[in-house]
């Protein structure tokens, strides 16, 4: 009535399990079955493949090559600063050397595009206070297209030219500000750029000290916008902000936030912390 | 012929006591009867052939239905048979005391005959004692259920899940200022999904355990005792032994009494010994056996009529009722078939996802990944790999076929007992009325010498044969008009085959193949007036009747008759061929021979039919036929052919059905025998020896396909003896047996690998009921211990409910099949985007909470709704499964469900992601190794693929809207795989798409996915964003690919039985 259990040592059951010298069969399967079943996925697998690649290649032909399809993620343009520093905060102690010479090492690779030489070579000069529009006509292409000079020296102070330690060795540091970049995106209007304006946050009000804008006013001018992509505006020259600290409060942390002033960016939600204004840590050892 | 048939107490067996009265009344012709007599016999009433002239089963004429016993002297060391565990209780009762004189036993009580015990001695007794009452069987207490609904199955794994997420949240607690509420979320939620879980399953069980109390309303019993001389009423509980008891019609036996006097006093032995018939009590010892002797009455059992007094010799637990009640509750229970499948079902899963887990978390390090991140990808992969939802959709699908079960009258006490009829290869029962469809038809004919195959087919489109021919006309005429079954009134909408017919079985047959293949039968009789009739019996084993012509102008009459075979052929002198009539020489009589012996050989009912035109000048019209003295010719007749029927045993029945029953070996063969337990052509031992006339030693046991056990016999055989019979023969009766052998039967069966289930109603059936894979009860006639001893209980005791437990059971064990392979399928979209997340670095595209999303929101309705779907193709015609090779989860449903589908639902979900991230400004050339610079807060001006710069929020926004994306991917290619499972083999044209929860299943699943995608709120609750409508759509060329795939498997699956295709795939 029953198929008879044969009754065999647990571990010969394994051992015939992994590889049956009888039939043949390594995990069960003889060779032609596993070659088989190998075959099976093989070809299946490829096939999927294929008809992923295929359905991709498809998605990215319905890309712009020069402006991607969706930028309402990026309504309010976050901002950032450098040095970043660790986690953005920006400790250093002002009589040890090795604690802020990779803040300027980092500042004087970030600003090397940005020498006066280079940008001048390579950029125009453009009208300020208006926007520098370069419109393609039609299916034209207007490539590649021109950017605007931002000279190392309009930083002044902070340039690293008159004071290559951007400050970092008086206690007076300099931080610099930028705004991201988004394509076709005109931060401002009726000629009004937009500017960078610090404060401490909370209970740090009387610890910030004085602050040195650098361009005056802390202004990102309204001739770098808009931007058009990197593939059309390559040597596109993001504008920065200089914030320098002239005699903040030291041996402290202080929380120091930056945003952004513009007549046309709306706010940026409350969840992120670095939508059109930035947030870090400013900590001057000082013995 | 004698048809007694006395009343029993019992009231469920009114009904088939309608039927054997009716036909009685009939007085059916008892050759092609009898069995039916018996089927219906043994399947509700003992049935004993008491008398057998002829020796043979079949041609005895005389049957006692459920008399007196013979099976009162049924085993005597009945309770020898256990020799494992609960030793002393399997052993024979310890009674003595019906061989004691009465003086004896009042000594042994210090009781007196005439003023009882005293209220001292009474009193002492009970403290030493204890009530009389039966121990309720141990019960778990609720906590203990409570907490292994909540630590069992995956529970475990998500429990290591929910801990992880609480220690990840602690470390970064610790160690950050402004810790991510992420883990601590997931945990909760986590920690949820299993108690929500756990209580859910807890409640479902605790509803089906509480139909249960229902049956458990006990009325406290009263005992009439003599105590001090005065008769007292007092509580039954209070009896103690020595008492001096009373007992009259009516009362239920408060104790093991040893009767000292009675007058015309009978017990009802029925719930104890299963014999229906009550028995009279005397104070006279008539049997060593306790249990068969007329002076002791038993506790729980009823007194019929009459009155009796008694001393009590045990009380509770001691008592015989006791015994078996404790032996009962003491049995170890295995796990049901359906529990072990899900074991083994969550062996593999959990085994997958620690191996998933583990290698993830070492590659995870080894890739200098920090611990807490490693933690956070393990507990990422857990929550991926455990089809969180799946164990809650088990249950809802066990319940929601327990209820339809209920609605038939099948009461299921154990929720994973839906399932186990359907897997049922062993039934052990006496009632083998279970086993065939009781439905006799017509199989085959034999006339023009040629057997043809009888169509049953509603429109007569199975024509095998030639219907104008005139020997079949004259061969339907016969079986027409001889033939005193009619249909119902008022059914002429029905099909044929499905109309009610009064009459005897073979009868019906007739009626209906003939109504089929001719038309009316009606119209047929009323153009041949019945003259007279002899009815069947079984003297003459013929039934005949004489009937005007159809044609006004022939004033002949005609005679028709049938009966068997043999009987008839002996009346014939020429047979019909091709219309004409031949003389019947030797060769037509050997082709007759022949034919009879294959017709036989089909284990079919032989019946002959044979007719003749009376010669007018002899019986002239209005000729007096006298049916008492007959005064006509009945042979010379002529024969026009044969026609055999069979009451096909139901489709489903296990190969391998074992009859136990209490009676007598000899007529236990021929009932099994008549059923079909002992087919045609299988021989016994006994039989094989009779027929070669050589001892019973000398015959070889492996060319015996059948056997009859003994009970006797029983317990001398050693275990290997017992195996050896259970295994080597495909027909067994169990003859004689004692609840401690039904007991050793089914260990015998389980430890073959059989799924045994037992059926029953008296206490001596609860132990083998309760050791059974499935114990089915009666619920009317069951006795309140087979019926807790039982995982389901027939309401209306109707024997067809277990084929309705059987189709169900299957069914939903199909079902199940599917409703896991659509559930695992979504594992693989959801495990490979923390694989892709790991080793590619890219962005995660699916997080945890979208999972949960998934396996406990999307799924779920779809999934029950499978549990909805109707069957494939015929599944009682299958083989009920092997529990070894038949898993519920094997490597081909793994392969479909993780190799194939779940691939392509991965790519469908990745296609999405890829799409957002692109559009975003993300192309996929930039994504590999971004994570890094991705998950970094800090960094807040990454950059895409065309310059743009993004805070941390920013990207995490599209982070999480592919998320939804790709959530919303999973829904839109679980569409597809819904419509695939909903068969394993018939395309979905073929099966249609008449599931209307599925339908809601779909619309359910999208609107919730809708809902989580465009909700306000949500981006904060569960960081869910709105889609862009056009997101909607990346999956679908995936979801259409996985529809075409699978039609095209099905198609090859059903084109190539057997190949490889099917060996490869279907689950």
């Amino acid at each position: 009535m029953y198929k008879g259990k044969e009754r065999k040592g647990s571990s010969s059951e394994w051992r015939d399990a992994f590889w049956n010298p009888r039939t043949h069969e390594l995990l069960g399967r003889t060779a032609s079955s596993w070659g088989l079943i190998l075959l099976f996925y093989l070809v299946f697998y490829l096939f999927l493949a294929g008809m992923f690649v295929l359905t991709m290649y498809i998605m990215l032909l319905t890309l712009d090559d020069y402006k991607p399809t969706w930028q309402d993620r990026l309504a309010t343009p976050g901002m950032m600063i450098h040095p970043k520093g660790d986690q953005l905060e920006i400790t250093f102690s002002v009589s040890e050397t090795e604690s802020w010479d990779r803040f300027t090492q980092t500042l004087n690779t970030f600003l090397s595009p940005y020498n006066d030489s280079y940008q001048v070579q390579m950029n125009d000069n453009c009208p300020p206070d208006q926007f520098f529009i370069q419109e393609d006509s039609g299916e034209v292409r207007n490539n590649p297209k021109r950017s605007c000079q931002f000279n190392r020296s309009m930083l002044e102070e902070c340039a690293g030219i008159s004071d290559r330690f951007y400050g970092y060795s008086r206690g007076q540091p300099c931080v610099l500000i930028k705004l991201n970049r988004v394509i076709g995106m005109l931060p401002g209007k009726n000629g009004q750029s937009p500017y960078v304006t610090c404060g401490a946050k909370r209970e740090d009000g009387d610890k910030l000290g004085p602050l040195a804008y650098y361009p005056p006013n802390g202004t990102f001018n309204l001739m770098y916008y808009p931007y058009y992509g990197k593939k059309a505006q390559v040597n596109y020259t993001q504008p920065l902000v200089a914030v320098k600290f002239l005699n903040a409060s030291v041996n402290t942390d202080i929380n120091v936030e930056c945003k952004i002033n513009s007549n046309t960016l709306e706010a940026g939600s409350e969840r992120d912390k670095f939508a059109g204004r930035v947030s870090f840590k400013l900590r001057i050892n000082h013995t | 012929m004698i048809y007694k048939i006395q009343a029993t107490s019992q009231g469920h067996f009114t009904r088939v006591q309608h039927y054997l009265l009716y036909s009685a009344r009939q007085k059916p012709h008892g050759e092609f009867n009898k069995a039916r007599w018996l089927y219906f016999g043994c399947s509700q009433l003992l049935v004993h052939t008491v008398r057998m002239p002829d020796s043979t089963y079949g041609r005895s004429d005389s049957y006692r239905v459920a008399t007196t016993q013979d099976k009162a002297d049924r085993s005597p060391k009945k309770k020898k048979g256990g020799t494992k565990d609960m030793d002393d209780l399997k052993k024979e009762v310890p009674i003595t005391e019906h061989k004691m004189s009465i003086e004896e036993v009042c000594r042994k009580f210090n009781t007196d005959i005439v003023q009882g015990l005293t209220n001292a001695k009474a009193a002492e007794y009970l403290i030493r004692d204890g009530p009389n009452a039966l121990t309720p069987p141990p019960t778990t207490p609720e906590w203990v259920k409570f907490c292994r609904q909540l630590f069992g199955g995956f529970s475990i794994l998500l429990w290591t899940g929910a801990i992880l997420c609480f220690l990840a949240y602690a470390i970064q607690a610790a160690t950050e200022d402004e810790p991510a509420g992420d883990n601590l979320y997931l945990g909760i939620v986590l920690t949820a999904v299993v108690v929500i879980t756990g209580c859910f399953s807890y409640f479902q069980e605790a509803k089906s355990s509480k139909i249960m109390e229902s049956f458990k309303n006990m009325v406290p019993q009263q005992a009439l005792v003599i105590r001090e001389g005065e008769k007292v009423t007092i509580n039954a509980e209070e009896v103690v032994g020595g008492d001096l008891i009373e007992v009259k019609g009516g009362d239920r036996i408060p104790a093991d009494i040893r009767v000292v006097s009675a007058h015309g006093c009978k017990v009802d032995n029925s719930s104890l010994t299963g014999e229906s018939e009550p028995q009279s009590r005397s104070p006279d010892c008539t049997h060593d056996n306790p249990l068969e002797t007329r002076n002791v009455a038993f506790f729980s059992t009823n007194c019929v009529e009459g009155t009796a007094r008694g001393i009590v010799i045990c009380t509770g637990d001691r008592t015989v009722m006791g015994r078996i009640a404790t032996l009962t509750s003491g049995l170890e229970t295995g796990k049901t078939p359906i529990a072990k499948e899900i074991e083994h079902f969550i062996h593999i899963i959990t085994g997958v996802a620690v191996f998933l887990g583990v290698t993830f978390f070492i590659l995870a390090i080894i890739l200098g990944y920090s611990w807490l991140e490693a933690v956070i990808f393990l507990i990422g992969i857990i929550v991926a790999n455990v089809p969180e939802g799946l164990l809650a959709t088990v249950t809802v699908c066990l319940t929601l076929t327990a209820k339809r079960m209920a609605k038939k009258n099948c009461l299921v006490k154990n929720l994973e007992a839906v399932e186990t009829l359907g897997s049922t290869s062993t039934i052990c029962s006496d009632k083998t009325g279970t086993l065939t469809q009781n439905r006799m038809t017509v199989a085959h004919m034999w006339f023009d010498n040629q057997i043809h195959e009888a169509d049953t087919t509603e429109d007569q489109s199975g024509a095998s044969f030639d219907k104008s021919s005139v020997t079949w006309l004259s061969l339907a005429r016969v079986a027409g008009l001889c033939n005193r079954a009619q249909f119902k009134a008022g059914q002429d909408s029905l099909p044929i085959l499905k109309r009610d017919v009064a009459g005897d079985a073979s009868e019906s047959a007739l009626l209906k193949c003939i109504e089929l293949s001719c038309g009316s039968v009606r119209a047929m009789r009323d153009r041949n007036k019945k003259v007279a009739e002899i009815p069947f019996n079984s003297t003459n084993k013929y039934q005949l009747s004489v009937h005007e012509t159809e044609d006004p102008n022939d004033n002949r009459y005609l005679l028709v008759m049938k009966g068997a075979p043999e009987r008839i052929l002996d009346r014939c002198t020429t047979i019909l061929v091709q219309g004409k009539e031949q003389p019947m020489d030797e060769e037509l009589k050997e082709a007759f021979q022949n034919a009879y012996m294959e017709l036989g050989g089909l284990g079919e009912r032989v019946l002959g039919f044979c007719h003749v035109l009376l010669p007018e000048d002899q019986y002239p019209k209005g000729f007096a036929f006298d049916t008492e003295d007959v005064n006509f010719q009945t042979d010379n007749l002529c024969f026009v052919g044969l026609m055999s029927m069979i009451d096909p045993p139901r489709a489903a029945v296990p190969d391998a059905v074992i009859m136990v029953t209490g009676d007598h070996p000899i007529t236990a063969k021929a009932i099994a025998k008549g059923v079909g337990i002992i087919s045609e052509g299988n021989e016994t031992v006994e039989d094989i020896a009779a027929r070669l006339n050589i001892p019973v030693s000398q015959v070889n046991p492996r060319d015996a396909k059948a056997c009859v056990v003994h009970g006797t016999d029983l317990k001398d055989l050693s275990q290997d003896q017992m195996d050896d019979i259970l295994r080597n023969h495909t027909e067994i009766v169990f003859a004689r047996t004692s609840p401690q052998q039904k007991l050793i039967i089914v260990e015998g069966c389980q430890r073959l690998g059989a799924i045994v289930a037992v059926t029953g109603d008296g206490v001596n059936d609860s132990p083998a009921l309760k050791k059974a894979d499935i114990g089915v009860a009666m619920g009317i006639s069951g006795s309140d211990v087979s019926k807790q001893a039982a995982d389901m209980i027939l309401l209306d005791d109707n024997f067809a409910s277990i084929v309705t437990g059987v189709e169900e059971g299957r069914l939903i064990f199909d079902n199940l099949k599917k409703s896991i392979a659509y559930t695992l399928t979504s594992n693989i979209p959801e495990i490979t985007p923390f694989l892709f997340f790991i080793i590619v670095n890219i962005p995660l595209p699916l997080g945890t909470i979208t999972i949960l999303c998934i396996d406990l929101g999307t799924d779920m309705v779809p999934a029950i709704s499978l549990a909805y779907e109707t069957a494939e193709s015929d599944i009682m015609k299958r083989q009920p499964r092997n529990p070894a090779r038949d898993k519920l989860v094997n490597e081909r449903l793994i392969s479909i469900a993780y190799g194939q589908i779940g691939m392509i639902q991965a790519l469908g979900g990745f296609f999405a992601y890829f799409v957002i991230l692109a559009e975003n400004g993300f192309l996929p050339s930039r994504l590999v190794g971004i994570r890094l610079n991705w998950d970094d807060r800090s960094t807040n001006d990454l950059e895409d693929s065309y310059g743009q710069q993004w805070t941390y929020e920013q990207r995490k926004i599209v982070e999480f809207t592919c998320h939804t994306a790709f959530f919303v991917s999973i829904v839109v290619v679980q569409w597809a795989d819904v419509i695939i499972c909903k068969t394993r083999r018939n395309s979905v044209f073929q099966q249609g798409m008449r599931n209307k929860i599925l339908i809601f299943g779909l619309f359910e699943e999208t609107a919730l996915a809708a809902f989580l995608s465009y909700c306000p709120g949500m981006d904060v609750a569960l960081r869910m964003y709105p889609l862009k409508p056009s997101w909607w759509f990346c999956a679908f060329p995936y979801s259409f690919l996985i529809f075409v795939y699978d039609e095209i498997r099905k198609l090859l699956l059903r084109r190539n039985p057997g190949g490889w295709v099917e060996r490869e795939t279907y689950y």
